[in-house]
């Protein structure tokens, strides 16, 4: 037998690949992933469900930190390496250093979470097995493809083309590794 | 139905052609990026962006090399074109902005369509803001030193002046703007990707779209930083806009001195925003044909969101004549009748005209089907906000306290050539953005068509 990444099924309507992986899951399945032109819902709770919350936490973190580092070199500059008497104001004046925090506070947040929405997704990876597969190319389009990867403890081509089949797939294809 | 003045687009109407699908509107709108040769239009667009581009190239190599003197600023009014467009350009973006991410969070299903022009109009804008100041420097190769970063000189900027915390603002509203788009186009470049048949635009979108697959674990992370991303920015642009403001509220000037100034840029930044828009919404429906993706339903909706800021400009309006007729400053009333009557009276009446009395035809629901009356509404109130933005930046330096300082503005050639360089540079970005990128976020209207189909 020839090495496989996993084998794909192409659905034509986004109820048909929830059915299939709602379908699949209850047949035991576990390394599923979902191709879709767009985030269907009740997809991806049936694919990884559970709460997400390490993107926002990051963010979150990503304010505190942001917000902190700008208001220490402002404190830095206005307080501790070059103090400006401006018309005796405190040499710690927060409420005037509470834009550029405010400010870049937010920057931070939004670059943690630009950058963790990368990485988290593994990306940027330009190649991955799946690309070979001709019945994916639609899957950024107007197909909705479902994948058992060959990782899975009862991966067995003849049964799962099979069930694909029972399901109404459109195409079934064998992915490479 | 009859079309009658009145009528309003019945509540069930479809946002989107019924006839497109998920196949057409891939299609549609990534043939755009990938056709082999642009359209005659875009050519001639283009060229005389270009034209215009390099009229501000020409007139920064000027400015440069003589200083501020060629453009129309002197004591007392030393601020100019360059801070009123600055301001205005800023509008501008903020408008796209607020289009995008305010009305993401209301999820109203106009934005998707429209949200890629929003975006694609502010990241065009705001590097034009962002030259204006950089430009009225006078010692322009030394705007770095506005960073505070530790240097020889042992000096730091001045982190308590508004001016300064204008330069954070744009700075931090240029990157998280990069990033929102990014974040927002990253599975539309994957289409592209996989339309594309020639191996250069494989490989160009192949990496643009950074080996973007659409699975589960990438959707849940998009759309979840996408939606915080929303929530930042929404919030972020009012900052920025209202920092803005604070360049002239912390100035000492007659009409300047106003707390009201951050929320009223706001407001014009609404409606001026959500003109340019409008405007470059129709041009792209009908340059690219997308008649079944941008609908009536868009506009309608957007032409409602701009008679909305337009009410909202005429609320600043009238605390604008209330302040200075209520109180007691007798330099403040001075200014004030010098606007109404005085040298720039034919600016402050034909802005007022254009930017609140004629909007309030989109009143009618006719009015706000009919594109060429609102293209031409839209194009009037940017003029307006224009007129409104540079008044307010001279009018207050022109009558200071002292009569015997007053004098007026008289903007040269070099201050149009600045004004026509950035929107050609404005126009420049955009065009190519309508060149290689997709204009409509196709992950999105997806989602509304399959909406419009199980209804």
């Amino acid at each position: 037998m020839k090495d496989l990444f996993g084998i794909i099924a192409v659905f034509r309507t986004p109820d048909a690949v929830t059915n299939a992986a709602a379908h699949l899951r209850q047949s035991g399945y576990s390394a599923i992933d979902a191709y879709t032109p767009y985030a269907v819902e009740r997809l991806d709770r049936i694919i990884r469900p559970g709460t997400k919350v390490f993107l926002p936490l990051l963010m979150f973190a990503g304010a505190v930190v942001g917000a902190a580092f700008a208001y220490w070199i402002q404190y830095w500059d206005e307080a501790l390496s070059y103090p400006l008497n401006v018309g005796g104001r405190p040499y710690n004046s927060w409420p005037a250093f509470a834009v550029s925090t405010f400010e870049f506070m937010l920057l931070a947040a939004v670059a943690a979470g630009f950058f963790g929405m990368l990485a988290a997704s593994r990306l940027p990876r330009l190649y991955h097995p799946i690309f070979a597969a001709k019945a994916f190319e639609r899957a950024s389009r107007d197909r909705f493809v479902i994948c058992i990867e060959a990782t899975d403890p009862s991966f067995d081509p003849a049964s799962i083309r099979a069930l694909f089949e029972q399901l109404g797939a459109e195409r079934i294809e064998e992915v490479p590794a | 139905m009859a079309m009658t003045l009145t009528n309003e687009l019945p509540p069930d109407a479809p946002v989107v052609a019924p006839d497109l699908t998920l196949t057409s509107l891939s299609e549609e709108v990534s043939n755009r990026v990938l056709m082999s040769r642009a359209p005659l239009w875009w050519l001639v667009g283009f060229g005389i962006s270009f034209a215009l581009f390099t009229v501000l190239v020409i007139q920064m190599a000027w400015l440069f090399i003589n200083g501020i003197g060629v453009w129309g600023v002197e004591i007392p009014v030393a601020w100019g074109f360059a801070i009123a467009e600055y301001v205005w350009w800023i509008a501008l973006a903020s408008g796209g902005t607020i289009v995008s991410a305010l009305f993401f969070l209301t999820r109203s299903p106009w934005r998707s369509a429209t949200n890629r022009i929003a975006e694609s109009m502010l990241l065009s804008a705001a590097p034009c803001a962002g030259l204006m100041p950089i430009m009225h420097l006078g010692r322009p190769g030394l705007f770095y030193w506005l960073f505070p970063y530790s240097n020889v000189m042992g000096v730091w900027p001045q982190m308590r002046s508004p001016l300064l915390w204008d330069f954070v603002c744009l700075l931090c509203y240029i990157l998280m703007s990069a990033m929102y788009y990014y974040a927002g186009i990253l599975p539309d470049l994957a289409t592209v990707r996989d339309l594309a048949t020639t191996r250069s635009k494989q490989i160009l979108y192949g990496v643009l779209s950074l080996g973007w697959r659409g699975s589960v674990a990438q959707w849940q992370n998009q759309r979840v930083v996408y939606a915080i991303m929303s929530a930042i920015m929404a919030p972020m642009v009012i900052s920025v806009h209202s920092v803005v403001g604070l360049d002239y509220a912390g100035g000492l000037t007659p009409g300047w001195h106003d707390t009201q100034f951050p929320p009223y840029f706001f407001f014009g930044a609404v409606v001026s925003g959500t003109a340019v828009i409008i405007m470059l919404t129709i041009l792209v429906r009908w340059g690219y044909s997308l008649q079944k993706v941008l609908t009536e339903y868009h506009l309608n909706a957007m032409a409602k969101v701009m008679l909305v800021g337009s009410l909202m400009l005429s609320y600043a309006y009238v605390w604008e004549a209330f302040g200075p007729l209520y109180g007691s400053g007798v330099a403040d009333k001075t200014e004030f009748y010098q606007r109404l009557f005085g040298f720039t009276a034919p600016l402050f009446w034909s802005e007022k005209i254009l930017t609140v009395v004629i909007p309030q035809l989109l009143w009618f629901p006719a009015v706000r089907r009919n594109q060429l009356i609102l293209f031409l509404i839209s194009g009037g109130i940017i003029v307006g906000m224009w007129q409104e933005r540079f008044m307010f930046t001279t009018a207050s330096l022109e009558h200071n306290y002292m009569p015997s300082y007053w004098g007026y503005f008289y903007p040269s050639l070099w201050d149009w050539a600045a004004l026509a360089g950035t929107i050609g540079l404005f126009l420049t970005s955009f065009f190519l953005f309508l060149r290689f990128a997709p204009i409509v976020s196709l992950a999105e209207v997806r989602e509304i068509i399959e909406e419009e189909r199980s209804k």
